[in-house]
């Protein structure tokens, strides 16, 4: 049992690692309707191109609060410049929606699209 | 991103992982190490510490970067073990550098030695003298080992036809205050013999015993807690603390 618990244990060490050090892709993953990252991001920019300012601003502080919940899920298994990048764009976008600058709202969303993509790969 | 808590978890990661790896690579102590091995471990360790702080990166490739190059050690390990051709090649070959009391100066031109090198190992080897060297060989670690001529050779009870009875390795009875009942047994002796030998060095309970130890010859080494030093000698220069 002694020689099998010295070898069980580094080993299910090192897979608990690995499983925290991969987990950002699917951790990442919605666990409920408001935890949807990339829905949240097309609902914006639904908003955006119909110029309803009002629903787009209140989407975007929904899409801050998910996102900061997410952070809490993933910062173990992501880069921290990846998510400094998508906190950024979201300030953005949170100022391009109150300005109604659609242009600058557009750009933004696609970024922080961009990144959310790109982390936990 | 709560950055503290990451390097906290990340530095659990690396500790672990580290512990692991190295256990994996082997018993081998520093002193044993050659020139590679020693450089394998600066660049793993580096690696870890990355891990643990570069936020900048995942941890994941860093961890793939540990495993690589403790994976490729191993290998190594498993591949010198196996082929004395390899392991002479990766790990280098003893080399003799004094034959018969004459230093080869070819040899040390090549290995890149100085003759005060050489001069240097023997002192750290408490030759002083270079006649006294018959054979000086340097090994894959880079230490020297020394053959004196014969006439330097220290005596031995063989020389003299004397016999001796071997004395084996001593084991812990008492550590700390502690009977160790495993050694007990494994040297056929019970508490009460333990007991009865403590009494005659006037000692009443184990706790007062620091270190008990006793060889298959019989020959006992006890130590207690007070000493009962008058005058310890003190080899500091300051008071202190330190």
């Amino acid at each position: 049992m002694r020689n099998f618990m010295t070898k069980a244990i580094p080993i299910a060490t090192i897979a608990i690692f690995i499983l925290i050090m991969t987990s950002g892709g699917y951790l990442k993953r919605p666990l409920g309707d408001e935890d949807s990252f990339s829905k949240m991001i097309e609902d914006i920019t639904t908003d955006v191109n119909d110029g309803a300012w009002d629903r787009a601003d209140s989407n975007a502080k929904n899409l801050v609060n998910t996102w900061n919940r997410i952070v809490i899920r993933i910062q173990f298994s992501t880069e921290q410049e990846e998510i400094d990048d998508i906190s950024t764009s979201l300030a953005r976008l949170h100022g391009a929606v109150a300005a109604e600058d659609k242009t600058n709202a557009l750009i933004e969303l696609k970024e922080a699209y961009n990144h959310w993509i790109n982390i936990g790969k | 991103m709560n950055e503290g808590l990451v390097v906290l978890v990340r530095a659990i990661i690396a500790f672990f992982s580290l512990l692991i790896f190295t256990r994996l690579l082997g018993k081998e102590q520093i002193s044993q190490l050659t020139f590679f091995d020693y450089v394998l471990g600066i660049t793993v360790g580096s690696i870890a510490a990355e891990l643990t702080v570069d936020l900048t990166s995942r941890a994941w490739p860093h961890f793939i970067g540990l495993l690589t190059w403790a994976t490729l050690g191993y290998l190594m390990e498993i591949v010198s073990l196996k082929w004395r051709y390899a392991a002479k090649y990766l790990e280098g070959e003893p080399t003799i550098v004094i034959m018969n009391g004459k230093f080869m100066e070819k040899v040390l031109k090549k290995m890149k030695f100085r003759a005060s090198d050489i001069l240097e190992l023997l002192r750290n080897e408490g030759i002083f003298d270079v006649n006294e060297v018959d054979f000086a060989i340097i090994e894959p670690n880079g230490k020297i080992s020394v053959l004196k001529k014969p006439e330097y050779l220290p005596l031995t009870p063989k020389d003299m036809n004397i016999k001796v009875s071997p004395s084996g390795i001593s084991t812990e009875l008492i550590y700390d205050g502690k009977i160790i009942e495993e050694n007990l047994i494994q040297m056929k002796k019970d508490r009460k013999w333990l007991m009865d030998q403590l009494k005659k060095q006037g000692i009443r309970d184990a706790s007062e015993v620091f270190l008990f130890l006793l060889n298959p010859a019989g020959s006992i080494y006890i130590d207690k807690y007070s000493d009962n030093m008058k005058n310890p000698i003190d080899i500091g220069d300051y008071k202190g603390p330190y």
